[in-house]
């Protein structure tokens, strides 16, 4: 053995890659954690394009209405609820997979490569779970203020804003993913290869 | 000696702490096997060859004595040295086979490749070069569901096979196959053996394994009970001597 040279590797691409085979092929699981991550998001973007929606109806010469402070709770609870139901998911995920997670190991995996495999998966999770969480988040926006400022309405709401409220819900659907999964990645990366290559499900 | 060692085992020892007792999983193993050899570890269960085989592969660490790989003792190397020798020196064989699930007998003949750094067309192309050269070329996009035992450990192999590795570690490899695959796969290994030159070191009940390879290893109680040079004997040190 040479030094120097002793060095695993697992690029981005490749967890990337890895991690939405994980995706696609675990649908169901996945999609459970999707629709978490939606719901609660959905319940978000409505009410911020809530907001919005209000306030350029208002800066257009219509009348004052305002989201009820509230609400802002009730979204708080709805993310965490969706971020421990994500925990919970990602769980029971490593346990299903702790022969893989040992196999992984045995062929070469570090702790991080596991840790990093697991956060890409969250990642994905979150985004597609955030642009669906969005457009439900959207609809739910268009109907609930068309009565009072008119169903067209979101077409005069500055493109800039409507797209910042995008790239944050996007940014939070993704954090609150990521941030459920770095317990139950760290447990998966601290299986001891040895203990999982001898579990039976 | 004169032939090339490839493991050394010193005076190894692993035991264990259960409920205060102390189990000897392993009890002062000594063995050198040589490169290219192939040996046979036999034993009941609970004799410690599994523990053996973790302490070969890194995934152990010994309570005394020591594991030289390339006359490196790897007690001494860190979690990155480990994982790489893990990666690029040693093949695993599994009784259970432990290929992925989600992942088609090319992925996870690939996937150490990942690991390893191997760019990912390279990696794929190696993959199936491999599987072809397992008699499984026309099942690469299979699952493992989608294949029988004797494919699945075929896959199993090659898989072992990606990194070109050094040595080879079967656990019980024939362990879950029929009679007629069980011999299909001793035949790749042993061929394997011969014409890669690959250390083969597997822990087996199965006769005709341990008729094909050049020692077995008697084990008992975390011990080494006696070594047998196999029924088919070839002089290491002739065979090895012809290697560059």
């Amino acid at each position: 053995m040479k030094a120097g040279d002793k060095r695993v590797h697992l690029g981005y691409a490749e967890a990337l890659r890895l991690g939405n085979i994980q995706l696609l092929r675990r649908l169901d699981r996945s999609a459970l954690n999707i629709a978490s991550i939606a719901l609660g998001l959905s319940f978000y973007a409505s009410l911020l394009l809530t907001d919005t929606i209000y306030r350029t109806y208002e800066s257009l010469g219509g009348a004052n209405v305002s989201v009820e402070a509230t609400y802002y709770w009730l979204v708080a609870i709805a993310l965490t609820v969706s971020v421990v139901g994500i925990t919970n998911a990602m769980l029971i995920s490593v346990q299903e997979r702790v022969k893989e997670i040992g196999t992984m190991k045995c062929l070469g995996a570090l702790d991080r490569h596991i840790v990093l495999l697991f956060l890409i998966e969250a990642l994905l999770q979150g985004l597609v779970g955030g642009v669906i969480g969005y457009a439900i988040g959207l609809i739910a926006a268009i109907l609930s203020t068309g009565f009072s400022a008119g169903y067209d309405i979101i077409l005069k709401v500055p493109a800039a804003q409507n797209l910042t409220l995008f790239a944050s819900s996007l940014a939070l659907a993704v954090a609150l993913s990521t941030t459920a999964t770095i317990y139950p990645a760290y447990r998966a990366s601290k299986l001891d290869p040895v203990e999982a290559l001898r579990y039976d499900l | 000696m004169i032939y090339d060692t490839v493991i050394e085992l010193n005076g190894l020892k692993r035991h264990y702490d259960v409920g205060g007792e102390t189990v000897k999983a392993l009890d002062g193993v000594d063995l050198s096997i040589g490169r290219g050899e192939y040996v046979s570890l036999i034993g009941p269960s609970g004799s410690g060859k599994t523990t053996l085989f973790n302490m070969i592969g890194g995934l152990d660490r010994p309570t005394g004595g020591s594991v030289l790989i390339d006359s490196v003792d790897i007690s001494k190397l860190d979690a990155y040295e480990l994982a790489w020798l893990r990666c690029r020196r040693i093949g695993y064989i599994f009784q259970s086979f432990n290929l992925i699930s989600i992942l088609t007998a090319l992925e996870n003949v690939a996937l150490p490749t990942v690991f390893a750094g191997t760019p990912h067309d390279e990696g794929i192309r190696k993959a199936r070069k491999l599987l072809e050269s397992v008699g499984l070329g026309e099942r690469l996009n299979h699952k493992p569901m989608q294949l029988s035992a004797g494919q699945q450990q075929r896959v199993a192999i090659a898989r072992a096979l990606a990194n070109d590795p050094a040595i080879i570690l079967a656990d019980e490899p024939t362990g879950n196959l029929d009679l007629n695959t069980g011999t299909e796969i001793i035949d790749l290994l042993h061929g394997l053996n011969k014409t890669r030159g690959l250390t083969l070191v597997a822990a087996t009940h199965d006769l005709k394994m341990i008729k094909a390879s050049d020692r077995v290893v008697w084990m008992r109680d975390g011990k080494v009970e006696k070594i047998e040079r196999g029924t088919i004997p070839i002089n290491i040190t002739q065979k090895t001597e012809k290697e560059p």
